[in-house]
């Protein structure tokens, strides 16, 4: 085994209530960094999620010809304003009505495909086109009249429900955020206390290898590896902790929130979300490390 | 090999060092001697570069120690192994251990500290306390593990400050013996100490200290 790493280990071992009170405090900040994390991410799918629904519907009028609505249904769909455009016959508008009346059947029998109109529905790929897109479909010879999905949760429109849920993302980044680099902060004071402690502790051992002829990096390496290992430890562990509480909730997060996606479904995806959570993290930690014992030594060397 | 010209050391107020001037041939046993506050540690201390004089030039063979950068400390100081009164030993590492930490140190490859360890330990007569940790041991012990890992370096010169005060006259003894081995060896060996029977005994070169200033030498 390496001898700094040897080193750092048999200091760990020798003062392991500094230790853990290091990694208890990195514990701490990386779980709450996983969970914010983990939260950004699903609050942007649930955000994506109402922003990319089928948001407009473009009734046809009776007797349009099929040329006319496939050169219009090409046209929308080569419009990058517009996506997922698709036609929905006055047969398929039946079945979707007979559906929606399931639990009526009288109203469905009442009825016939007639009445129904075609439709040509799609979404839009920004919300702020909405308007425009309305005007230009009216405006199209097709078009009857174009309707645009609303009410959710008693909100006029889905663009109320889209910038509530903005605004709502935008406070958990922002909240989650300040109180990540309150954390942040915490674990990094509290590193530099621990290693500056060390440097305390070391301090014959440090006068006896200058004596003998360590260089400054021999010396100062045994101390930032501890202070990587706090790190990574922390990391590791408040990445798992969150995993595992992530993992027991997924079930009832899955039905609660149907068919919106706001964890990966896919086992990959979801694995590959928290790796790359991970990796974010361990290089955070390895910087917070770093930082941390680095000016713990330049503070101990300037004391002398 | 040591050359001290017109050095003149201060601390506040009071004068530690005052203009003086000697050499020290390579491979000499030489005494430091004077009485408390005489300057002898100021001398080691100077030779080390731990403090710098006030004014006055000290060469270690051709190399002006002034000159030395932060950078080249390190590599200056490995030509010189240290012997301390207090022995300075890591109390949390056993006897192998404390050597092993001055070779990883000076960049020994790890293949070849075990041999090197067990012939410094041969060397100062305590292979058989190799893993023993430093509160296991008695003072002349300690002081031969402070003597082996100063060994274990190759240094070219020893600096020994007072390393028998804290030891009774018949493991002084046997502690010079090892002293007189290795400068038979062509080591330079300088030592601090106020010991009058050892200096008696050891009928070396003696350099005597007094308020400062070199009486004898």
């Amino acid at each position: 085994m390496n001898f700094h790493l040897k080193t750092a280990l048999s200091s760990l071992r020798r003062s392991p209530f500094q230790a853990l009170a290091a990694i208890f405090v990195l514990t701490i900040t990386f779980f709450v960094g996983t969970a914010f994390s983990v939260l950004i991410y699903s609050s942007s799918q649930v955000l994506s999620y109402f922003e990319t629904r089928p948001q407009v519907i473009a009734f046809l009028k009776d007797g349009s010809g099929v040329e006319a609505i496939v050169s219009l249904q090409h046209k929308l769909s080569a419009d990058i304003r517009i996506k997922d455009v698709r036609y929905v016959s006055k047969e398929e508008a039946l079945s979707i009505y007979k559906d929606a009346t399931s639990d009526n059947p009288l109203l469905s029998e009442l009825v016939s495909p007639s009445i129904f109109p075609a439709s040509l529905e799609f979404s839009l790929s920004n919300l702020s086109f909405a308007q425009d897109v309305i005007k230009e479909m009216k405006s199209e010879d097709l078009v009857e009249s174009v309707g645009f999905t609303a009410s959710l949760g008693g909100e006029k429109t889905l663009q109320d429900v889209v910038s509530r849920l903005r605004k709502v993302t935008y406070y958990i980044r922002l909240g989650g955020g300040i109180f990540a680099g309150v954390l942040l902060g915490t674990s990094f004071t509290v590193l530099m206390i621990i290693i500056s402690m060390r440097m305390i502790g070391r301090k014959d051992e440090v006068e006896i290898l200058k004596l003998i002829g360590a260089k400054s990096g021999f010396i100062r390496s045994p101390i930032i590896i501890e202070a990587v290992m706090y790190s990574l430890m922390g990391v590791f562990i408040g990445w798992l902790l969150t995993l595992i509480l992530v993992l027991y909730l997924a079930p009832w997060i899955i039905s609660y929130f149907g068919q919106i996606p706001v964890l990966p479904k896919e086992p990959s995806a979801f694995f590959a979300l928290f790796g790359i959570i991970l990796s974010a993290e361990i290089l955070m930690g390895v910087l917070l490390a770093l930082g941390g014992s680095n000016l713990a030594l330049t503070r101990a060397r300037r004391k002398k | 090999m040591i050359r001290f010209k017109n050095i003149t050391k201060t601390f506040g107020s009071v004068v530690a060092l005052k203009d003086i001037s000697f050499e020290i041939e390579k491979g000499e046993f030489v005494f430091i001697t004077g009485p408390s506050g005489s300057g002898k540690t100021t001398i080691l201390k100077l030779i080390l570069k731990e403090i710098l004089p006030d004014s006055g030039k000290i060469s270690f063979g051709t190399q002006d120690i002034e000159k030395i950068s932060d950078k080249e400390l390190p590599l200056y100081r490995r030509k010189i192994g240290c012997v301390f009164q207090d022995f300075k030993v890591l109390p949390e590492k056993t006897v192998r251990e404390n050597i092993q930490i001055a070779l990883a140190a000076i960049g020994v490859p790890e293949d070849k500290w075990e041999k090197r360890i067990d012939e410094v330990l041969k060397a100062s007569g305590i292979e058989k306390r190799a893993d023993f940790f430093p509160s296991q041991l008695s003072g002349g012990e300690l002081q031969r593990v402070s003597f082996a890992r100063a060994l274990a370096v190759k240094p070219e010169l020893i600096l020994a400050d007072e390393p028998t005060g804290n030891l009774d006259w018949d493991t002084a003894e046997e502690m010079m013996d090892l002293f007189e081995k290795i400068s038979k060896e062509g080591i330079t060996v300088i030592m601090a100490t106020h010991n009058s029977w050892i200096i008696d005994k050891m009928k070396k070169r003696e350099i005597r200290l007094k308020e400062g200033k070199v009486v004898k030498g």
